[in-house]
């Protein structure tokens, strides 16, 4: 569960000072689906950023199993970051000049997974995105899908509890953009991971369970898809 | 993470950088290659010297003077009146140097620890010709010295130790080379046993007007000019041996050797009446029985006779060979300080290039301080890289060359000016390695601070 509590973040000082978020609360189930919707400079990167610890508000608190993110050092922090997070990026950071094994294998190099088992576990991820035979390509030979695709068996080699997209289809058509919905939601509803998708879609927002629209730094409404019954019923089945 | 998956990482990112990689290394690579050079030609001088002085000088000998002016940079020049001292000479430039006389030769020689005293006669001969001619040739002559084992072309040495008989010569081969161009004599072999006759001189003295006049009267004009020219003295020696040209002598080649006590007598004869008679500047001398040089040595300086052991002259020796390798050690360090600049640079640029990398690597979770570090062994693969092409560039072309220095500079077959070791190289490298690192201090915790929002920011 996540736990969002008056979180504010302003930037800047003095008579330049702008106010990113503006004491944004709310609590996401484990398990779910969640759009953070708004437009540019509504805030929605500035809250992701908050709550996968990337930054930090002034005020408020980030509450993740049970533990505030925000009070967290560094180093703890990056290390829930390397064992509990994922993200997905809109120009998907793969590193073209390296293999896509090892682009996967970044995250278990970073969470210190001996590299025995690396192996294996880089090889399911590329299976689940549909990418086992190009394991010794290059990422820069790669189509825009094929290259998101990549960052998504990068975000779920580590097993994520929690996995942040940021547009993960706004630089790809709608076939591909499909396709990388369909690998999103699919490993939600099968992992029970958390799953956190930033955009300014509500075609794509309306897939999810959750949807919290943000406008200037404050939280206009939440949808609930679903009713909290079945959210439950569906985190006792979808985990494991 | 891990030290093992960062190297990697390191390396890959390394070799996805061909041509910056190879040029920053290139620049570490020309300090590697002078310093390479540098420790090669130190330790094959060192070799050289070290062979030079084993083959010159008995191990155990001692150089004994009275003047420690002597071994401290030359005498130092004293300005202003000072007391006359008879025990003293003046040399060219105007120093004192305080000789040793006969009852300090006495003493050396009656000490237990010391053999073979032998004072350095200092012999100055006007000509010397050969049986069968009356060309009058010059050259130097020193006294034989029956420590060290000569090697010869022609005839016979004694045993190891023993001297030479009063009326021996021994020639070196450098000079019957002469003899033998100059059509003397048919062929080098041809001069043993020939007859050689030095011929010495008198110093004049001033004479008083009594003897003057008493030399007018019983020899006329003639004599006079006899008394102004001075006395001669021929003295006929037997050619012993030719003795070889070795590259490693020093001696042998320059000199022709007589007996100690012909040398003695030369000597008494040259200086006699004058300043000089029966004064030396040194006494050569070996280490008795067991006794080693370094404690004689000491023994002698509290006695006030300093001296000098085959080892402090091979200290000398290094001595200079560490200055000049140090010379040539100084540009290989300049080269690499100008590559620091280069590798710092190099880096910076890596940092602003891969923003994104670093970025999504800290968005992953990858702790700063392993960010820093996957910089710093990118440096230090780069010194890594520079250490060896450098050094082994440098190897490769010194061994190559090594032959064709050896004859041009005429040091001898088996001598080599530049003796590579693994030791120094590995070490080396390892400098290089941590040199590299240093530079790249500063672009490793610009990555580190990068802040992962900034640097995956898109627009």
């Amino acid at each position: 569960m996540i736990e969002v509590k008056h979180v504010t973040k302003t930037y800047g000082k003095k008579h330049n000072i702008f106010k990113a978020l503006k004491d944004v609360s709310f609590t996401i189930p484990d398990g779910a689906s969640v759009a953070i919707l708004g437009k540019s400079g509504s805030g929605k990167s500035t809250l992701m950023h908050a709550m996968s610890g990337l930054d930090r508000p002034e005020t408020g608190e980030v509450i993740i199993d049970g533990e505030d993110i925000l009070q967290l050092k560094t180093k703890q922090v990056d290390k829930f970051r390397a064992t509990k997070m994922s993200f997905i990026f809109q120009s998907f950071f793969v590193q073209a000049n390296e293999t896509c094994f090892d682009n996967v294998s970044l995250p278990l190099e970073i969470a210190k997974i001996p590299s025995a088992s690396r192996k294996a576990r880089v090889e399911k991820a590329l299976a689940a995105v549909e990418l086992s035979d190009k394991k010794k390509s290059r990422a820069r030979d790669l189509s825009g899908g094929q290259k998101q695709r990549l960052a998504i068996a990068r975000a779920i080699v580590n097993h994520p509890q929690i996995l942040f997209a940021d547009e993960p289809t706004g630089n790809l058509d709608s076939v591909t953009g499909a396709t990388v919905e369909r690998l999103l939601f699919g490993y939600n509803k099968k992992n029970g991971t958390t799953l956190i998708i930033v955009t300014h879609d509500p075609e794509l927002a309306a897939k999810c369970d959750i949807e919290i629209h943000i406008k200037d730094g404050k939280i206009e409404s939440i949808t609930n898809h679903k009713t909290v019954s079945k959210q439950a019923t569906k985190k006792t089945v979808g985990a494991k | 993470m891990r030290t093992r998956d960062i190297v990697r990482r390191a390396g890959r990112s390394l070799r996805q950088a061909k041509a910056r990689t190879l040029l920053t290394s290139l620049a570490i690579a020309v300090g590697a290659f002078t310093l390479t050079l540098s420790l090669a030609a130190g330790e094959g001088s060192r070799q050289y010297a070290d062979k030079l002085i084993g083959s010159n000088i008995n191990p155990k000998a001692l150089f004994i003077v009275k003047d420690k002016a002597l071994f401290e940079g030359g005498p130092q020049q004293q300005g202003g009146l000072r007391e006359y001292d008879p025990d003293a000479t003046t040399s060219a430039s105007g120093a004192v140097i305080k000789q040793l006389n006969q009852s300090d030769v006495d003493t050396l020689k009656a000490r237990k620890d010391l053999e073979n005293v032998q004072p350095t006669y200092q012999l100055s001969i006007r000509y010397l010709t050969i049986e069968g001619s009356d060309k009058k040739f010059t050259g130097d002559v020193s006294p034989y010295d029956a420590s060290i084992r000569n090697e010869t072309a022609n005839g016979s040495l004694p045993a190891l130790g023993t001297q030479l008989n009063s009326t021996d010569i021994v020639m070196p081969e450098s000079f019957a080379d002469t003899l033998v161009s100059q059509k003397i004599v048919p062929n080098k072999a041809a001069l043993i046993g020939k007859k050689l006759t030095v011929t010495v001189v008198k110093p004049t003295t001033q004479p008083t007007e009594q003897e003057i006049n008493t030399i007018i009267a019983t020899e006329g004009p003639a004599g006079l000019s006899r008394l102004a020219t001075g006395e001669t003295k021929d003295v006929q020696l037997t050619i012993r041996a030719l003795t070889k040209q070795s590259s490693t002598a020093l001696s042998a080649g320059s000199a022709l050797q007589i007996a100690s006590a012909q040398a003695k007598e030369l000597a008494e004869y040259t200086t006699q009446g004058t300043d000089n008679f029966q004064k030396y500047i040194g006494v050569t001398a070996q280490a008795a029985g067991d006794n080693k040089p370094e404690d004689v040595k000491a023994a002698l300086d509290k006695a006030g006779y300093p001296s000098q052991t085959a080892k402090d002259l091979q200290n000398l020796l290094f001595t200079i060979v560490n200055i000049l390798q140090g010379i040539v050690a100084g540009f290989g360090v300049l080269a690499l300080f100008a590559s620091v600049f280069g590798i710092i640079n190099t880096q910076y640029i890596s940092v602003l290039e891969r923003t994104q990398q670093i970025g999504l690597m800290k968005a992953l979770g990858m702790r700063g301080r392993d960010v820093a570090r996957l910089f710093r062994y990118e440096a230090a693969w780069i010194g890594f890289l520079g250490g060896v092409i450098g050094s082994g560039v440098a190897w490769g072309l010194g061994t190559a060359l090594n032959p064709w220095i050896t004859q041009t500079i005429g040091i001898g077959e088996g001598n080599y000016v530049l003796v590579f070791q693994w030791l120094p190289t590995i070490l080396l490298i390892i400098a290089l390695m941590v040199i590299a690192v240093v530079a790249g201090y500063l672009p490793a915790r610009k990555a580190a601070k990068l802040d992962p929002i900034e640097a995956l920011r898109t627009e």
